[in-house]
């Protein structure tokens, strides 16, 4: 032992060397070193939940600096790092991501793109919610603005789920789900995508409300367009359902009763209510001009074209606005077809006959009360009278064969007469008409059949 | 400790190599060594470095670097003392046969 410190006297020519070998191993060692601990490092955090995570060593020490969503996952992020072999020191550059109160998240869409903004708990639950946009959306562009940040309530991922969903069903708005309240605004895409949005948002998770809900729908809009030259009655737009559409359909083959109808009409949801009761009524407004275009917009109607004569022209412009239920508003822009030149009193006979072979006026049953849907008809018939002003014109009512023959000619005598009265009140001087009843004394075709009957039921206009 | 073994190990084998070598010549050199009050304050200052390397008071490279060379620095001296030891024996062994 003694020698051992004799001769360590003598070791001291060794350390030059050992110095410069110092200096070469720290110079050529230390950074593949600290690359390798940063390697390390990096490969210990994998699987811990981070945000903005970085890594900077300066020899054995490691400067560990990121976002953490949580106090525990903050302690085990820096912990891992800490059990790193090789790691001397640890400087804890990390933070918590900011609470915000309250928890914003917002998805708003306009022409070209959808925009994702405010909040989102975990980089995870960000990514899967703009994986739901892009499949929700199509070929939409979305654009991400969400920051990450703590204090999302539960079930935030579903509720937000599901108000992606409905983004889809706007055309433009903005969905904002402020902690446990959705606030929704925006012009739906289609009809009934309100009402759509409405129903999904029922299955938002537990604890979730609707605060506000401003989504408007497109205008409801129903149309009909009479057309003399083609001879059509074209109806396009939509109706609430199959029964509303069947109803309308058949009155308008009975309000036009020459006109070919061209149904074009689509079944839909988010119809104004009161729609059939105002439908009808303006489509009988839409029958007596000659030509003419009704266009329902939501609770607008609107009428115009020509009407056949001036008075018909005031009835329609008065009446129509009476007719329809409460709410509803009614504009007409009615003028009156010129008037067409004189004939004789053969050609008026002809055109008559012409007029009454395509549609009979009808009554009520048993009754001498003329029925609205002929209005069509009478002023098609008051306008061919005011042709030929110096023709006497004998209105003949006749009716089937059934029941007593005196009540039938009484009941023609009446239909007659509420025919003649029907064209003064119009404005055609009553001396010109002389008003006939003829019971079932002159059918036109058998009384054994419905068709027959309903043939022999008319009302005949003869040029005297 | 392990991992800065594992990691300058070549460096390390050839601190202890050059402390054998040194320790083999030590015990026959003829030259001055040094003098005993010099060999406490050298002792003394390694010490000294060895309480801050443990203390962990540098930091980043220049710790780093102090470490490193705290370790080859105690290669080589147990180098040094296998290289005379070994010397010693062998001279030992030989010199009875003269």
């Amino acid at each position: 032992m003694h020698g051992l410190f004799r001769w360590s006297s003598k070791w001291w020519p060794g350390v030059i060397p050992l110095v410069v070998f110092w200096a070469i191993a720290a110079w050529t060692n230390t950074l593949p070193m600290e690359a390798d601990l940063a390697a390390h490092s990096t490969a210990a955090l994998k699987d811990t939940v981070l945000d903005k995570s970085r890594i900077t060593v300066a020899g054995r020490d490691v400067t560990f600096a990121a976002d953490a969503f949580s106090q525990d996952g903050r302690r085990s992020a820096l912990a891992s790092v800490e059990a790193v072999p090789g790691v001397r020191l640890v400087n804890d550059e990390t933070r918590l991501v900011p609470e915000v109160n309250p928890f914003v998240w917002s998805a708003e869409r306009d022409v070209a793109r959808v925009t994702l903004g405010g909040n989102s708990p975990l980089p995870a639950s960000k990514s899967r919610l703009l994986e739901a946009a892009h499949a929700a959306l199509g070929g939409v562009e979305v654009v991400d603005q969400m920051n990450l940040s703590r204090g999302a309530p539960s079930h935030f991922e579903n509720a937000a789920l599901l108000l992606l969903d409905q983004i889809g069903k706007l055309k433009d708005g903005k969905i904002e789900l402020s902690d446990t309240k959705v606030s929704l605004s925006g012009m739906a895409r289609d009809l009934g995508g309100r009402e759509a949005i409405v129903a999904a948002l029922k299955n938002l998770p537990e604890g979730f409300s609707v605060a506000s809900d401003q989504i408007k729908a497109p205008p409801y809009v129903f149309q009909a367009y009479k057309d003399p030259v083609a001879v059509t009655l074209t109806l396009t737009g939509y109706v609430p359902d199959n029964n509303v559409h069947a109803a309308l359909a058949a009155a308008a083959e009975r309000k036009f009763f020459s006109e070919k109808v061209v149904d074009n009409l689509k079944a839909s949801i988010g119809a104004p209510s009161g729609f059939a009761a105002a439908v009808m009524p303006a489509l009988g407004a839409l029958s007596r001009l000659s030509t003419g275009t009704l266009v329902v917009s939501d609770r607008e109607v609107k009428l115009s074209g020509d009407a056949f004569y001036d008075a018909a022209a005031v009835q329609i412009r008065a009446g129509l606005g009476k007719d329809l239920p409460k709410d509803w508003q009614f504009k007409a822009d009615i003028s009156v077809k010129p008037a067409v030149a004189p004939v004789d009193a053969t050609v008026c006979q002809q055109l008559f006959s012409d007029l009454l072979a395509k549609g009979r006026i009808q009554f009520e049953s048993g009754r001498a009360t003329i029925d609205p849907d002929s209005a069509g008809l009478l002023d098609r018939l008051i306008e061919t009278a005011s042709r030929c002003p110096n023709a006497n014109i004998e209105i003949a009512g006749h009716t089937d064969g059934v029941g007593d023959e005196a009540s039938n000619q009484a009941l023609s005598e009446k239909r007659a007469q509420a025919v003649t009265d029907y064209l003064v009140k119009a404005g055609l001087p009553a001396d010109r008409f002389t008003a006939t009843g003829y019971g079932s004394t002159q059918p036109v075709a058998g009384n054994d059949t419905d068709e027959g009957k309903a043939q022999n039921r008319r009302i005949d206009f003869v040029v005297r | 400790m392990a991992y800065l073994a594992t990691f300058h190990w070549g460096w390390l084998l050839a601190s202890l190599l050059l402390g054998l070598a040194m320790g083999w010549i030590a015990v026959v050199h003829r030259g001055q060594g040094v003098s005993k009050s010099t060999s406490w304050w050298l002792a003394l200052l390694a010490a000294a470095l060895l309480a801050t390397s443990l203390a962990r008071v540098i930091p980043g490279r220049p710790g780093y670097w102090l470490d490193l060379g705290l370790m080859m620095f105690a290669a080589y001296l147990a180098g040094c003392a296998v290289g005379s030891w070994l010397r010693d024996w062998v001279l030992s062994r030989h010199t009875p046969a003269v």
